[in-house]
């Protein structure tokens, strides 16, 4: 019981990391290497934040933002001063690691004592019957809402265009629309959600620590591909998938542990599971090449 | 109104590789002027195209839309006077998106893309009556995803999305040559259709010479950088697929082909 | 559909497949299991007859981390606590991924251990909030800054069921051995990595210490291995000795810094066992392995109810011993002083290959 919770709870906490990523990778079709410096850098912004004692939801709104301007800064290097996309994300991750150094003074923060939007003395006394699925419900919450969001941006006009960036640069310049500036603006959302879930993650396990970045990529990109790929052809909405393959994502792992995977072999097995679903559930992105 | 003035374009510029495409090249189209371009392949019809709309930079010379300077727009702001359909059906659509989201991406163009509602549910119905037009039935299949479609639908799809609102000049590229033939006639149908109904000043780049002859009312053919043959409505009236055959035939004979 | 399933059931069985070739190494018994029965009931006595479980959580794979764990299960047997006997271990490895950590203490907790021993800051934090809402105490080891890492107050005293030791470096005593070893030295150089909070701390130290002990310092930050051989480079033409510290990405290179010194002829030490072993001239410093049985007696003592976590401070490594190496003092031609070295903890007379 314990460890579904906790899968559940993780699962959400990471599935709004993946979203992020579900924006670059599925949408915009851009292999965004920053959300390994962006997750930490939303930890890194909140446990700064919290020690010096501003309220946790405050934190989470300044990581959101935080991750926004680390998204702009890999669209500018990438538009602006046409670096590739991928180096363009590595050179920004790497960045980011003395980055989120700086903003926190050391590599290690605990937040032991303080307050977070999972613990406080409003949500605690909401949940005092069940104080078991209090951060799950918290981490739904804030799952949801993020999803719900992103739904309704991805409707709108400028949701419209974000989507047709990565489907077809070519239509966004017909449409007189700067497509640098597009893609900008999609780096920029899914960088700051994934600050987002870095802030949520960092307030649920009550520390920051340097290195908690490294693999973000990986397991957002896992539970992407798991997700869409199993409810490829179903009413499930690809957000709603999204939140449900970093769950699976965060089981696998739970069960890895559970059978008493030698630790080692743990990422191969990852990597291993992630490519027969690569493999098994090929859709080769029919991309549209550049100018005829 | 549309003018080319002295252009000189390079590719490669300062390698051994060096080739020079237009050397001091000028065109003007005026407006309601529908141009049909021929010409071998390299002779340059579509690296004009490009240099119209902005794709490709020149290395000299200006071009003006209606006595503006637009030399060093970007293309996407020069879009906004400019429609365009590609060869490729998928350049002009996008596949991910329903045909109504296409539709209201198109009829969104020139104004901002906030974060109001993505489609109007108002001009379904406009919509719907464009689709009906072409006559392929797209009108029932709103939610459909434009990937699923044939390149033929495709590309009356992107015919009607870069023609859906006001814009000065319609550039074609070859938007023909990769239908099969039937499709080809009914989409060269269309074109003539709209461009007629809506007045556009219009470039039509293609191979085949019977659409060259028989649609637009101003031709030229293009041969190494140059128009080599520049006929108005009246002199055009009187050309036949073969003189242009002939031409071609001639040329390819200098060059050595 | 049908892909998809058989994707997933492939990728199942894969993993399932995995676990169970590894399942019986999930915990390898050591050698006193085999032990007799008469000395079982002797142990089980010791111990008030009780079994314990306890869930070890391990960032990273890494030697001397590693041998924290081997020594912290010594350290326990030597109270009477055996694995296989009256101990059961499970051990996970987070693979430094704090995520992991934290699913790990999780589970640790879901499955109502007796005690959680974490190795290094991230797995002590997530134990520590996992356990949170439980009473279940976290034992920790190799956690350099207890205080700043938020486990202990500024007096020392535990902030909560959670106490353990600190691999912090003993930096006074080192510069001793250095000033004892080396008369005439004036100056020292260490490399660092400018990432790793414990280097900079540490250097930090140095930098306080040294002028007492007569030395000037001299430090050179990089960011990778790769910087590594022109750090050295750098730093041996102008100091009489390096110093190392425990600094992860400079002990992966150490074996090019030692190379470089030895062609300058100038000493470098180091700061724990395993360092020595492989080149450095001496150490005053930790042996992980002695640093796991100091952390293993203190589990005892709570796991036999003699002390709670809470009221115990955590603990420095109680006895910093002197290493030598005295095959690396004859490629420098440097003359030891004989009765220093007797006071070793260990010498060593070649140089691990």
């Amino acid at each position: 019981m314990g460890i579904i919770i906790g899968v559940l709870e993780q699962g959400l906490i990471y599935g709004v990391m993946a979203l992020g990523i579900y924006i670059t990778y599925k949408i915009l079709d851009f292999p965004d290497l920053t959300v390994d410096g962006s997750f930490p850098m939303g930890a890194a912004v909140t446990a700064a934040l919290l020690t010096k004692g501003v309220n946790p939801y405050l934190a989470l709104l300044v990581s959101f933002l935080a991750g926004a301007v680390a998204g702009i800064c890999t669209g500018l290097i990438h538009v602006k001063l046409k670096v590739r996309d991928l180096l363009s994300g590595i050179i920004m991750m790497t960045a980011l690691y003395s980055i989120n150094l700086r903003i926190t003074g050391k590599a290690n923060v605990p937040i032991f004592s303080n307050e977070t939007v999972l613990e406080n003395s409003v949500v605690n006394s909401v949940f005092a019957k069940i104080p078991v699925f209090q951060n799950l419900i918290v981490a739904l919450i804030i799952a949801l809402v993020v999803k719900f969001l992103l739904d309704a941006y991805l409707k709108t006009k400028s949701g419209y265009l974000l989507r047709a960036v990565g489907d077809n640069e070519n239509l966004v310049t017909s449409l007189a629309k700067d497509q640098g500036r597009v893609k900008i603006i999609g780096l920029a959302i899914a960088n700051a959600m994934v600050a987002l879930g870095g802030s949520v993650m960092c307030q649920q396990q009550r520390f920051f620590e340097v290195s908690m970045g490294t693999g973000t990529m990986v397991i957002g990109l896992a539970s992407v591909i798991i997700g869409t790929n199993i409810f490829k052809n179903t009413k499930i909405k690809p957000t709603t998938a999204v939140l449900i393959g970093s769950i699976i994502y965060k089981g696998c792992v739970a069960f890895a542990i559970w059978r008493g995977l030698k630790a080692t072999d743990m990422k191969l097995i990852t990597s291993a599971l992630f490519l027969i679903i690569i493999v098994v559930t090929m859709d080769r992105k029919r991309k549209v090449k550049g100018n005829a | 109104m549309l003018e080319l003035q002295n252009i000189n374009k390079y590719y490669n510029p300062g390698t051994i590789n060096e080739m020079c495409l237009f050397d001091n090249f000028s065109l003007s189209v005026n407006k309601g002027e529908f141009v049909s371009v021929v010409g071998s392949n390299g002779s340059g019809k579509t690296s004009m195209l490009n240099i119209i709309c902005g794709s490709i930079d020149i290395d000299g010379g200006k071009i003006l839309i209606n006595d503006k300077n637009i030399t060093r727009m970007k293309e996407f702001e020069r879009n906004k006077v400019i429609g365009r359909v590609y060869q490729n059906p998928s350049m002009g659509t996008c596949p991910t998106m329903t045909i109504l989201e296409n539709m209201s991406i198109a009829d969104n163009k020139g104004k901002t893309f906030g974060l109001g509602r993505g489609t109007n549910k108002a001009r379904i119905n406009f919509y719907k009556e464009q689709l009906k037009q072409l006559n392929l039935g797209l009108e029932d299949k709103l939610n459909i995803k434009v990937g699923s479609l044939s390149g033929g639908q495709r590309q009356a799809m992107a015919l009607l999305m870069a023609t859906m609102t006001p814009i000065d000049f319609l550039i074609l590229d070859e938007h023909t040559a990769a239908l099969d033939p039937k499709t080809a006639d009914l989409i060269m149908e269309l074109t003539d259709k709209v461009v007629k109904e809506k007045n556009l000043t219009t470039i039509m780049v293609t191979h085949n010479l019977r659409y060259a002859i028989e649609y637009g009312n101003r031709l030229i053919m293009m041969h190494q950088g140059n128009a080599i043959l520049d006929k108005n409505a009246v002199e055009k009236a009187e050309t036949k697929v073969e003189d242009i055959l002939k031409m071609f035939n001639q040329i390819s004979i200098e060059c050595g082909n | 559909m049908k892909k998809r399933i058989l994707a997933l059931v492939l990728g199942l069985a894969m993993i399932t497949a995995l676990a169970g070739c590894t399942k019986k190494e999930e915990t390898p018994k050591p050698a006193e299991s085999s032990a007799t029965p008469n000395s079982d009931s002797k142990k089980e006595e010791a111990t008030d007859g009780k079994n314990y479980t306890i869930g070890i959580s391990q960032f990273a794979v890494h030697g001397s981390l590693d041998n924290c764990r081997e020594g912290f299960l010594q350290g326990l047997a030597q109270e009477g606590i055996v694995e296989g006997q009256n101990l059961t271990v499970t051990y996970e490895n987070a693979q430094a991924d704090t995520g992991t950590a934290g699913q790990i203490a999780d589970s640790f907790v879901a499955n109502g251990v007796d005690m959680i021993c974490a190795i290094a800051t991230p797995s002590a934090a997530s134990a520590y909030t996992a356990t949170m809402k439980s009473n279940i105490p976290v034992i920790y080891t190799a956690v350099s800054d207890p205080i700043s890492a938020g486990f202990a107050r500024v007096d020392g005293t535990p902030v909560a069921e959670i106490t353990g030791t600190s691999d912090k470096l003993p930096v006074e005593q080192q510069l001793e051995m250095i000033r004892k070893m080396l008369p005439d030295a004036k100056s020292i150089g260490i490399i660092y990595t400018t990432s790793e909070a414990n280097s900079e701390a540490t250097v930090k130290e140095y930098e306080a210490a040294v002028s007492k002990y007569g030395f000037t310092l001299e430090t050179v930050g990089i960011n990778t291995t790769a910087d590594i051989p022109l750090a050295a480079d750098n730093l041996l033409a102008k100091v009489d000795c390096i110093n190392n510290l425990t600094d992860n990405t400079v002990v992966q290179g150490l074996a090019t810094v030692l190379s470089k010194a030895n062609a300058a002829k100038i000493p470098v030490f180091g700061s724990e066992v395993e360092q020595v072993k492989n080149g450095c001239l001496a150490a005053v410093g930790l042996d992980y392995t002695g640093l796991g049985i100091q952390t293993g007696e203190m589990a005892a003592k709570v796991l036999k109810g003699e002390a709670k976590a809470s009221e115990m401070n955590f603990e420095l490594i109680s006895e910093c011993g002197l290493y030598v190496n005295k095959a690396v003092a004859t490629d420098l031609g440097i003359k030891l002083d004989d009765a220093y070295v007797g006071t070793a903890v260990e010498s060593f007379d070649e140089i691990a290959k």
